[in-house]
């Protein structure tokens, strides 16, 4: 792993990485021959990351599996196209942040043409998830929950870039030089979704506040 | 700097973007300007109202899901649908991303005590961690109470796996999967550790050794007692591979017998049809008889009958 990623995100010294270690680019070239074994043991690599990161950005598990696969597929079919011009992490995160944005934007074009189903502030939510605070008081519960359909909806109002560049950025904590390459995009442009991003989440959540 | 200029900066600076030269221009503001320090308290309490909705870990079940879905999908692949679904998939935009790296969420617990287990070697390396206040030995570990397990890891490099754990004090060691020691601690993972997540990485670390005797009954009991749904789907999966043997056989026919989940019992009827066509087992052509009766749900029946209708021991 790059030490430039990690210290781009923020995270931890790369000799900590369980995907630390030179034979990752072995897997890929195994995977590019055709090695369905090297090639799942890629998915099992990164699919934790991006299963959290396609959670972050649909309503349902169905659909984060949906998100899952389709990026995986869509790494999968273009492995051939890979030639270590960057870091195989790069390059799929690039495939799966592409894939969440396509989402982002069906999504909101249908959300366009018919009103959306349920009142803003309850969206539907992962049933399975732990509970991330099972010792909590009832009404607390329900207050968190009040809470976080209001920031859902709130995040919902972001323009698909604007709301992949706040994900990015506040909840994995990368820094915007790497979420514009993400992105396909420059770090001014990160830069100002990040602005606009906020502003819109302040005046939506300004009652909260 | 005049307010504008803040107002323009204050989500970098708060976002950490900002260059250390022009914090101090912003502190200093803020120190003078009610309205922008006012400003700025807002714009943190979004953050923290923001922070309420954590980053959730996907449940096991999902990930388990995800992961099974996505074989199939690929077998279709192989299988000659390749062309067909790239004419109708866009291509990607993903030439020459340049060399800068970015890593999504990558959460590591970097405290408490890990280990690299090889396979292969009998090795024992200790080496202490950046910040380890202690170098300590694998033997050290017999005496160490562990409160927690942080993570497990599989390392592409070796195959083998890194763990990390908490314990009454911090080393790094590499082991063998075979050491007794180690696999105390995982099997340990395996039976009592309640995070689902950590059982199903240490399941995949271990998915290597399911036909050694020792890891064996570990695979056999997660297949029967895990609470997880997609932790036994994986023990499954994983005992699909090992050899035949009056273990195996007891605890599959155990699954169809009490597992509360059709689609598993579904699933182990397939396995116990394989086999009993594979081993000529008698034992199992009546149990398939049994659940083709008795069992409470249709699907499971129907798949049972199926089975027996395949093997020869039933009519149509
Ligand atoms: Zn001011």
């Amino acid at each position: 792993m790059d030490g430039a990623c990690l210290e781009l995100a923020g995270k931890i010294p790369a000799e900590s990485s369980p995907l630390a270690g030179t034979d990752e680019s072995a897997l890929v070239r195994r995977a590019q021959a055709g090695d369905r074994t090297a090639f799942d043991a890629l998915v099992r690599l990164y699919d934790r990351e991006v299963l959290r990161l396609a959670m972050r950005v649909v309503k349902s598990e169905d659909e984060a599996a949906d998100l899952y696969q389709e990026a995986f597929l869509k790494v999968y079919r273009s492995l051939g196209r890979f030639r270590f011009e960057s870091s195989f992490s790069t390059w799929l995160y690039r495939v799966v942040v592409n894939v969440c944005l396509d989402h982002l934007r069906r999504q909101r074009s249908r959300n366009e043409v018919q009103p959306p189903e349920q009142e803003p502030g309850e969206p539907e939510y992962f049933h399975s998830l732990a509970d991330p605070n099972p010792g909590q008081h009832p009404e607390q519960a329900l207050r968190a929950r009040e809470i976080g359909g209001r920031i859902h909806a709130a995040l919902e109002q972001l323009t698909p870039r604007e709301r992949m560049v706040f994900e990015l950025k506040h909840y994995q904590g990368l820094k915007l030089r790497a979420i514009g390459q993400l992105c396909g995009t420059t770090e001014e442009t990160a830069k100002n979704c990040l602005f606009r991003a906020t502003q819109k989440l302040r005046s939506c959540l300004a009652d909260l506040l | 700097m005049v307010c504008e200029e803040i107002e323009a900066k204050m989500t970098l600076y708060l976002y950490g973007e900002l260059p250390d030269s022009e914090c101090a221009a912003v502190e200093e503001h803020f120190a003078a300007c009610a309205d922008c320090a006012r400003h700025a308290a807002t714009a943190r309490r979004l953050q923290q109202l923001l922070n309420q909705q954590p980053v959730a870990e996907p449940a096991p079940e999902l990930l388990v899901h995800c992961r099974q879905a996505l074989e199939v999908a690929l077998d279709y692949e192989q299988l000659g649908w390749h062309s067909l679904l790239r004419d109708w998939t866009p291509a990607l935009s993903l030439s020459h991303p340049s060399g800068i790296v970015a890593v999504v969420g990558l959460v590591i617990f970097g405290f408490g005590l890990g280990w690299t287990l090889r396979p292969q070697t009998g090795r024992v390396h200790t080496a202490a961690p950046a910040q380890a206040s202690s170098q300590a030995t694998l033997a050290d570990l017999s005496g160490a109470r562990i409160s927690a397990i942080r993570q497990v890891a599989p390392d592409p490099e070796t195959g083998g796996v890194k763990i990390t754990l908490d314990a009454e004090h911090r080393v790094t060691m590499e082991g063998s999967l075979d050491d007794p020691r180690i696999r105390d601690v995982m099997l340990y993972a395996l039976r009592s550790y309640s995070n689902p997540g950590i059982r199903l990485d240490t399941l995949e670390a271990l998915r290597s050794k399911v036909d050694t005797p020792a890891v064996q009954p570990a695979f056999l009991y997660v297949l029967q007692h895990d609470p997880n749904l997609g932790l036994r789907m994986e023990a499954l999966n994983a005992v699909r591979k090992t050899d035949w043997n009056p273990e195996v056989r007891g605890a599959l026919l155990n699954v169809v017998e009490h597992d509360k989940n059709p689609g598993l019992r579904g699933a182990v009827v397939d396995e116990l049809s394989r086999r009993a066509l594979q081993q000529h087992d008698l034992q199992v052509i009546q149990e398939l008889q049994r659940l083709a009766e008795t069992d409470s749900d249709r699907y499971v029946r129907q798949k049972s009958l199926s089975a027996l209708v395949a093997l020869g021991a039933a009519g149509p």
